[in-house]
């Protein structure tokens, strides 16, 4: 296939990035209250922010989706395919730049290296080391043939040797996570999915920075690395991880399952990494407030938890309300913190959306509905890329001085000129004046000598 | 009087280069060693959760081990405080400069030393590391005269406190000096990047400044 010739023939569409199938607020306008600046919100960072959510919800799911395979659960098939829906939206994101075949061949790439995971869940479940050793070969080579296709594709924007580390990062984090997973040392399993989703954020802005450097004018020659965007995507991935965070560790509560203390602990850490954000912005008396209000959500839904196992419909009844409350709470913390750059109104109504996605991911698992579980799932994580979004929006407009670039505008003088051809009048004048001086201070010092004689 | 006088003009216009070579050490990459406490448990696919996970020893898997993984990326970059560039025989010490009011990237103060751009990122992490060197001063040559003889695959050696990284040239562009891509000079790259920068060209007498800049562009070197 030829890269090249696609590259030129295809023109890129923004829209086509974020297809039918990505409810993202990636739009300047959204629910969570009002318009983000065109610094935070632009055709080049909504891209970043795209990629960003499709990146990482793929580590989320296949860390999941690994899990569910070893437990043999019922919902493995469910979150199976909800990874391979991953894989179709990230084609048709990549397809939507380079054109549809290479947005194929994307697609059998790295539909590959979800195969070689199966392949070792597969030959973990069978005790198979030799089955083991095969699937992690495997992975090797599919890192050199992913590699080299985003090289082509991205000009060598991004290198092959570069993609080569990142992608064996992403690999290494998975099967560690999996691993410990199955030895039962859950810390570091669930601090590898923690890190995992991360790493894919720079993944994101790598892969983002590529495609606008290629296309500028098809991104209004905006950048996808400033300090707003940095910021923006940030909060993305704090956010997103809470809600992937809260949804494991609802289903591990209600499964009573031996992981779900350490769930239930990665996702205080996220709270406390919230936090620490909000702190930079708002000071620690800020920061405090903060963590009461949000810790006080994710007690609730743990309330929700535990009364459904107990079929306790008062008590899930006493925690949704509890929930109602606690938006009108958090909602008026992020309308006064922001200066009424984010409306009480519209917070309250993202708010909503949140709550009501944990719940229903949450009720249909229950329930065994679990197709509906990982649409859910896959809303309630897209979501937060929109509270991102708009938090970033607001602190970025209250506070612009934080967020200016550090990049000169200019190049820098370096030169004096000492060098160059024909008489500098300025050197020479400078010359002249110091000899002068010195002559004067000779003349000066002559007379003390003979005075002192 | 005529020796003194002589030593004072001596001393006036003086450029000092140092060239010592000094040896290049590879960036270590910290590793996570790990040892997993509890055994291995490894079941046939249950349909109980709780069941999955109890404590047996197979000897057919091994406990997990953190060896030869990547767990995160460590790439945080070193202060520099040197910098050698072998082919030049150049070995100067680095300023850190910023950004003057009227927007241009500071200069190192000693025409003998190169300044490194210290709001932007640190060699060897993550984007564009930029260094600024004089190509000369008001009397004769500076620390980066020679560099605009560099060539592709030549290498320059960034010191840290305790470690070194070595970058390798990739690119020559010179543009003219209102005209540069700053951002792209300065801007984000997925991989890690060192870009020098000197004067070259005619120098204007009137903007008191060469027309030209150049710009080395290098790449670190995988260990």
């Amino acid at each position: 296939m030829n890269l090249k010739k696609k590259l030129i023939a295809i023109p890129l569409s923004v829209s086509l990035l974020l297809p039918a199938g990505v409810p993202l607020a990636f739009a300047a306008d959204h629910d969570h209250g009002g318009p983000a600046s065109m610094e935070v919100s632009n055709p080049a960072t909504d891209l970043r922010a795209a990629l960003d959510s499709i990146l990482s919800e793929h580590a989320y799911l296949a860390v999941v989706t690994m899990q569910k395979g070893i437990d043999g659960a019922k919902d493995f098939d469910a979150a199976a395919a909800q990874l391979s829906e991953n894989t179709d939206e990230l084609s048709a994101a990549v397809a939507s730049v380079y054109g549809e075949d290479a947005g194929n061949q994307f697609k059998e790439i790295w539909s590959s290296h979800i195969g070689y995971f199966v392949d070792y869940v597969t030959a973990t479940a069978n005790k198979d080391e030799d089955g083991r050793k095969k699937a992690l070969a495997d992975l090797d080579g599919y890192r050199v043939t992913q590699a080299d296709f985003l090289d082509k594709a991205t000009d060598s924007r991004l290198k092959a040797a570069d993609l080569e580390e990142g992608l064996k990062m992403h690999v290494d984090q998975l099967i560690w996570a999996f691993d410990n997973y199955v030895a039962g040392d859950y810390d570091k399993a669930y601090s590898s999915l923690y890190e995992s989703m991360h790493h894919m954020f720079g993944t994101g802005k790598g892969l983002s920075w590529a495609i606008t450097d290629q296309f500028p004018e098809k991104f209004d020659n905006h950048t996808v690395d400033t300090p707003a965007a940095d910021l923006r995507e940030a909060l993305n991935n704090q956010f997103s991880a809470h809600a992937a965070l809260a949804i494991i560790t609802m289903q591990k509560g209600i499964d009573g399952a031996p992981d779900f203390e350490t769930a239930a602990a990665t996702l205080n850490q996220n709270t406390e990494d919230l936090t620490a954000s909000v702190e930079s912005v708002y000071g620690a008396e800020g920061a405090k407030q903060f963590n009461e209000i949000w810790n006080s959500h994710i007690g609730y839904f743990v309330d929700y938890v535990t009364a459904t196992a107990k079929k306790d419909a008062d008590g899930q009844k006493k925690a949704m309300a509890d929930l109602d409350a606690y938006r009108v709470t958090q909602a008026a913390f992020l309308d006064t913190a922001t200066e009424g750059r984010l409306k009480a109104a519209d917070l309250e109504e993202g708010l909503k959306g949140h709550v009501d996605q944990l719940l229903m991911a949450f009720d249909n698992y229950v329930a065994g509905d679990y197709d509906a579980t990982y649409d859910n799932i896959h809303e309630a994580y897209s979501h937060m890329f929109g509270v991102g979004t708009a938090l970033s929006g607001a602190i970025v407009d209250q506070y612009p001085d934080k967020f200016t670039s550090a990049m000169p505008a200019d190049m820098p003088k370096t030169g004096l000129g000492g060098m160059s051809d024909g008489p500098d009048y300025t050197v020479l004048w400078i010359v002249a004046s110091l000899i002068f001086a010195l002559g004067a201070g000779t003349v000066l010092m002559r007379r003390k000598t003979v005075k002192e004689q | 009087m005529k020796n003194l006088f002589v030593k004072t003009i001596l001393f006036v216009l003086s450029i000092v280069l140092l060239t010592a070579c000094a040896s290049n050490t590879e960036n270590p990459k910290a590793s996570i060693a790990d040892e997993p406490k509890k055994p291995v448990d490894v079941s046939q696919p249950e349909t109980e959760v709780e069941q999955v996970v109890e404590d047996a020893i197979v000897t057919s898997i091994p406990a997990p081990s953190a060896e030869g993984l990547t767990l995160t990326d460590n790439r945080v970059g070193i202060q520099p405080t040197r910098i050698e560039i072998p082919a030049l025989h150049v070995d100067a010490v680095i300023e850190e400069v910023g950004r003057l009011e009227n927007g241009q990237m500071g200069v190192p103060q000693n025409p003998d030393h190169v300044g490194w751009f210290s709001p932007g990122v640190k060699p060897g992490s993550q984007g564009s590391a930029v260094m600024a060197g004089h190509v000369d001063s008001l009397t004769g040559p500076a620390v980066f005269y020679k560099l605009v003889t560099l060539e592709i695959g030549d290498e320059i050696i960034v010191h840290g406190d305790d470690e070194a990284l070595t970058f390798i040239v990739t690119k020559k562009e010179e543009y003219p000096r209102q005209n540069a891509p700053v951002d792209k000079i300065f801007g984000f790259t997925y991989t890690s990047t060192l870009n020098l920068i000197t004067c070259t060209g005619v120098f204007d007498r009137k903007a008191k400044t060469h027309d030209n800049r150049l710009v080395i562009y290098t790449e670190l070197k995988k260990p």
